[in-house]
């Protein structure tokens, strides 16, 4: 045991390898986190960004209904600064069974979910944007979060702890000794180093690539990739968070979210190989506008502004080969007990807001395998950026007079908008106009939050989300990034890739003003600017 | 009031339409918006590799030099392009290295010109490059406010100190044989750009920035004051909604502005632009054409219209107004004998008539040509 560099290494830098890394990181562990791009880019960054209630599951799976109203009250707390409060409305439209809405309440209640059925007339003054023919309401304490914010905060308390991430850098394989994992092997996709790191727990936190790296350490881990698909739109149409009440189905949670609101999902059986390159088909983005207009009728009338799918890491409960014993629930599985493989445990199933619990589960194992007796506080300390709870405060602590794109930065990064370099009035330039970004914030994501690339940038920053889709904020801030890394060729690159992904999104719904932008994006890249 | 002809979008095709019919002794009208293509204009006629006489003229006549010298020019990412009939902003090389050494010059603070792609560009092609920013107090009052380092508002304060970013340059220049500077001079007198030229002891590189283009706007200006010197009516911020068609003629149009107050002509021209400028429209199952119609080529189903690769040529573009060889707009397959589509809006439906500037260019003096023809006859 004498090389051995960590206590703990995590795969995945999605939002559970990064809430566990926290945990360990606090908990006193020497902790390394690797990820094989950047963080939030699988399901974490892929999802609606619903803070549930636990509403949505009362009837059907009450565990997590539980688990989520119980999360749900906690991240208000701890991250504020990645949290919009904005409650939600469970609605009845003419064609559901309106009896379903006294089975939901029951449930809710049951759940410790506060449940208040209100007269549809108020429900429509509360949220004018709901359907009028509405025919039931129910007021529950959805909310909406960032999943971008709230990764990388739990990662920047893990480095303030301690704790150490290496981004685009892949597990090639696993430094075995007969029956135990002693480490990993890796190869940093950037730059081409190739190192081992070894550490006596190493903790498969990948989502659906999850099954991949379980079977390069030699063990099985039944998953069930479930793509889902959903839409932005270039508006925030709706205030609260608008469900269905009914049995949950498609593309019934519309859920507001910074300058936009999404409405999702699908759900659809992939297979493996298609996780890495999901897109979303035209049946699809007919399903999510006509069933979305029929919640928000506004919808059918608003722009798109890009469409995108994530892929759910379901597991089938063990065996049950069939997978028809699906869970969404939470899933730890400590190997050396399953099947005879020391040092491994992967954390899966679960959701965006049971992280910090499925982190905690996580934690727990990792510190029982290394007899560790410490306790998690990850659920009383807030993170970092949340530690006042109104961003406008925020931002009139550090600015006596803060600008409007001061209080946009300030509602991005909570008090951690004090770290914005604001040396001059060159530094509160903006960057992106839609997003009111500043040169200061996007230094600071790629000095502070290890941005390599645009399409980083745009997960800590919302550069290129707005209703332009980068079209000049990208090359702007490609010149940014080109002064920081000092190769231009590779800056180019990036800026190509950066514009390949947004049409990505945006081609499934190119028609209207978003053709309009993507024809003068072309247009201007190619003829006006040359790349 | 009654026009010869009424057009439809003061861009680069309608501006060089109303003014050969104006200077053919044609009264016309032009409906704008105020936003065209021009203002994203790279500076080179896309798809003109002639310099026609008459189209230097008619730009000469406005005050716009422009220079006909095919080579190679050097764009805002670094990289070289061919070109032929240019600006004079614009200049223009035989080959890629395009000189020894470079001193490339722009502003603290300004974020839409790309010194450090255009460094490692020239370099590649062995021109040794040095990046100089200048701190200029003239532009601090820009630097205030977070959005206005832009070009159009830089070019305006340096139509003002112009004159001392050139002793600016001229102290900092060492042994460069080449200066590249912002496309931010020149904006209301272009006599500024060979000022420079003449002011500095090393040749002077123009070169693009983030839109809006200056030279684009510079362009569109000169060509409304000529357009409106030759007795043209520019009728700017207005927008037509809708016609009055009957046998197989434009009878009138209706614009916003004026409401019930139609708008008369003999000929009509749409020159209303593609999809950005909002000539063509397009919802999740068409393309159309939304003042009178027409009929527009497209493929019919929506996945066909994209190549999923950004940078690869995209089959929307090349979408646009059916015409028959006279360029007579077509609606249910049948040519409106008074009206004629030209410029981006015919998209590439008329390859012979070339693309972006070119395009623009030719499709309006042939539609011109036309009506003159009429006309006489």
């Amino acid at each position: 045991m004498s090389n051995q560099e960590y206590d703990v290494i995590i795969i995945g830098g999605g939002i559970t390898g990064a809430g566990t890394m926290r945990d360990c990181a606090m908990r006193g562990l020497k902790t390394l986190l690797i990820e094989r791009s950047d963080i939030a880019t699988g399901a974490t960054g892929r999802n609606h960004g619903l803070l549930h209630s636990g509403a949505r599951y009362a009837v059907n799976d009450p565990e997590s209904a539980e688990e989520c109203i119980k999360e749900n009250m906690i991240l208000r707390r701890i991250a504020s600064h990645c949290v919009d409060e904005t409650d939600g409305l469970f609605i009845t439209l003419p064609e559901d069974d309106l009896a379903y809405q006294q089975t939901f309440v029951e449930a809710c209640r049951k759940a410790g979910i506060s449940a208040e059925v209100i007269d549809p007339e108020l429900a429509k003054r509360l949220e004018p944007s709901v359907n009028p023919d509405i025919t039931g309401a129910v007021r529950v304490p959805d909310g909406s979060v960032d999943p971008f914010r709230l990764c990388a905060a739990n990662m920047l308390d893990g480095k303030l702890h301690g704790g150490q991430v290496r981004l685009h850098t892949t597990v090639t394989g696993f430094i075995k000794e007969s029956d135990t994992i002693r480490g990993v092997h890796t190869r940093n996709l950037v730059t081409g180093e190739e190192r081992d790191f070894y550490a006596p727990v190493t903790v498969n936190a990948g989502g659906i690539w999850g099954h991949d790296i379980a079977e390069m350490a030699g063990v099985h881990v039944g998953m069930y990739p479930a793509k889902g698909a959903l839409l932005v739109f270039a508006h925030r149409v709706n205030n609260m968070v608008i469900n269905r009440c009914r049995k949950p189905s498609n593309a019934d949670i519309l859920v507001p979210g910074d300058t936009v609101c999404i409405i999702g999902t699908t759900s659809t059986r992939i297979p493996f190989e298609e996780c890495d390159n999901v897109s979303v088909t035209p049946d699809e983005v007919n399903l999510l506008i006509t069933e979305g207009a029929k919640m928000t009728p506004s919808l059918s009338s608003t722009r798109i502004l890009r469409a995108y799918a994530g892929v759910r890491p379901l597991v089938s409960a063990d065996d049950d080969p069939s997978g028809r014993n699906i869970s969404r629930g939470i899933v730890c599985l400590d190997h050396e007990e399953r099947d005879g493989l020391k040092g491994f445990i992967t954390i899966t199933g679960g959701k965006l807001m049971t992280y910090r619990l499925m982190a905690e589960i996580a934690t727990d194992a990792i510190c029982r395998k290394l007899a560790v007796d410490k306790q998690c506080q990850t659920a009383e300390t807030p993170l970092p950026g949340s530690e006042e709870s109104s961003y406008e405060a925020v931002a009139r602590k550090i600015w006596e007079k803060p600008s409007m794109a001061q209080k946009a930065a300030a509602a991005r990064m909570g008090t951690r908008a004090s770290r914005i370099r604001t040396r001059d009035t060159l530094d509160e330039a903006l960057i992106c106009e839609c997003e009111e970004v500043s040169v200061g914030e996007v230094i600071n994501a790629i000095e502070r939050l290890d941005a390599s690339t645009l399409t980083d940038l745009r997960r800590r920053t919302r550069i290129g989300m707005g209703t332009c889709q980068g079209e000049f904020c990208a090359c702007r801030a490609a010149g940014l990034l080109a002064k920081s890394h000092g190769c231009i060729e590779k800056e180019r690159e990036d800026l190509k890739e950066f514009l390949q992904e947004r049409w990505k999104g945006n081609f499934p719904i190119g028609w209207g003003d978003t053709l309009r932008e993507a024809e003068y994006t072309q247009w201007v890249y190619k003829h006006v600017l040359g790349l | 009031m009654k026009f010869n002809t009424v057009i439809i979008g003061g861009g680069l095709a309608g501006l060089t339409a109303g003014i050969s019919l104006q200077k053919a002794g044609c009264s016309t009208a032009i409906i704008s918006t105020g936003q065209n293509a021009l203002h994203f204009f790279s500076g080179t006629l896309e798809s003109m590799e002639d310099a026609p006489q008459r189209v230097t003229d008619l730009f000469a006549e406005a005050g716009i030099a422009l220079h006909y010298t095919p080579g190679v020019r050097l764009m805002p990412m670094g990289t070289f392009k061919k070109a032929a009939l240019s600006l004079e902003d614009i200049s223009l090389f035989p080959e890629t290295k395009i000189g020894q050494k470079a001193l490339i010059v722009s502003f603290t603070g300004y974020h839409d010109f790309f010194c450090s792609f255009l460094a490692e560009g020239l370099e590649k092609q062995g021109v040794q490059c040095r990046i100089k920013l200048l701190n200029l107090p003239e532009l601090e009052q820009l630097e205030k406010s977070p959005s206005e380092m832009r070009s159009v508002q830089i070019a305006r304060t340096m139509d003002r100190i112009w004159e001392t970013v050139v002793r600016e340059i001229r102290i900092l220049l060492r042994d460069e044989d080449t200066v590249i500077l912002p496309q931010v001079f020149g904006l209301r007198d272009t006599s500024v750009l060979s000022r420079i030229r003449q002011g500095i002891p090393a040749q002077v590189v123009f070169t693009g920035t983030l839109p809006p283009s200056v030279p684009g706007i510079r362009t569109q200006i000169l060509l409304k004051r000529r357009y409106e010197l030759l007795g043209g009516t520019y009728l700017m911020g207005d927008e037509a909604t809708g016609a009055h068609v009957y046998d197989g003629a434009v009878h009138s149009i209706v614009t916003h502005n004026l409401g019930n107050h139609f708008l008369e002509a003999d000929n009509f021209i749409l020159s209303t632009g593609a999809f950005f400028s909002k000539g063509l429209k397009s919802n999740p199952f068409e393309i159309s054409e939304p003042v009178f119609g027409l009929d527009v080529e497209q493929a019919g189903d929506r996945s066909d219209w994209y190549n999923p690769e950004f940078m690869r040529e995209q089959p929307y573009m090349k979408y646009g107004v059916a015409t028959d060889s006279s360029l007579h707009a077509l609606k249910g397959g049948e040519p409106i004998k008074n009206l004629y589509a030209i410029g981006s809006i015919l998209g590439e439906t008329r390859p012979e008539l070339g693309t972006g500037g070119g395009l623009a260019i030719r499709s309006a003096l042939a539609a011109a040509d036309e009506i003159l023809k009429n006309t006489k006859e």
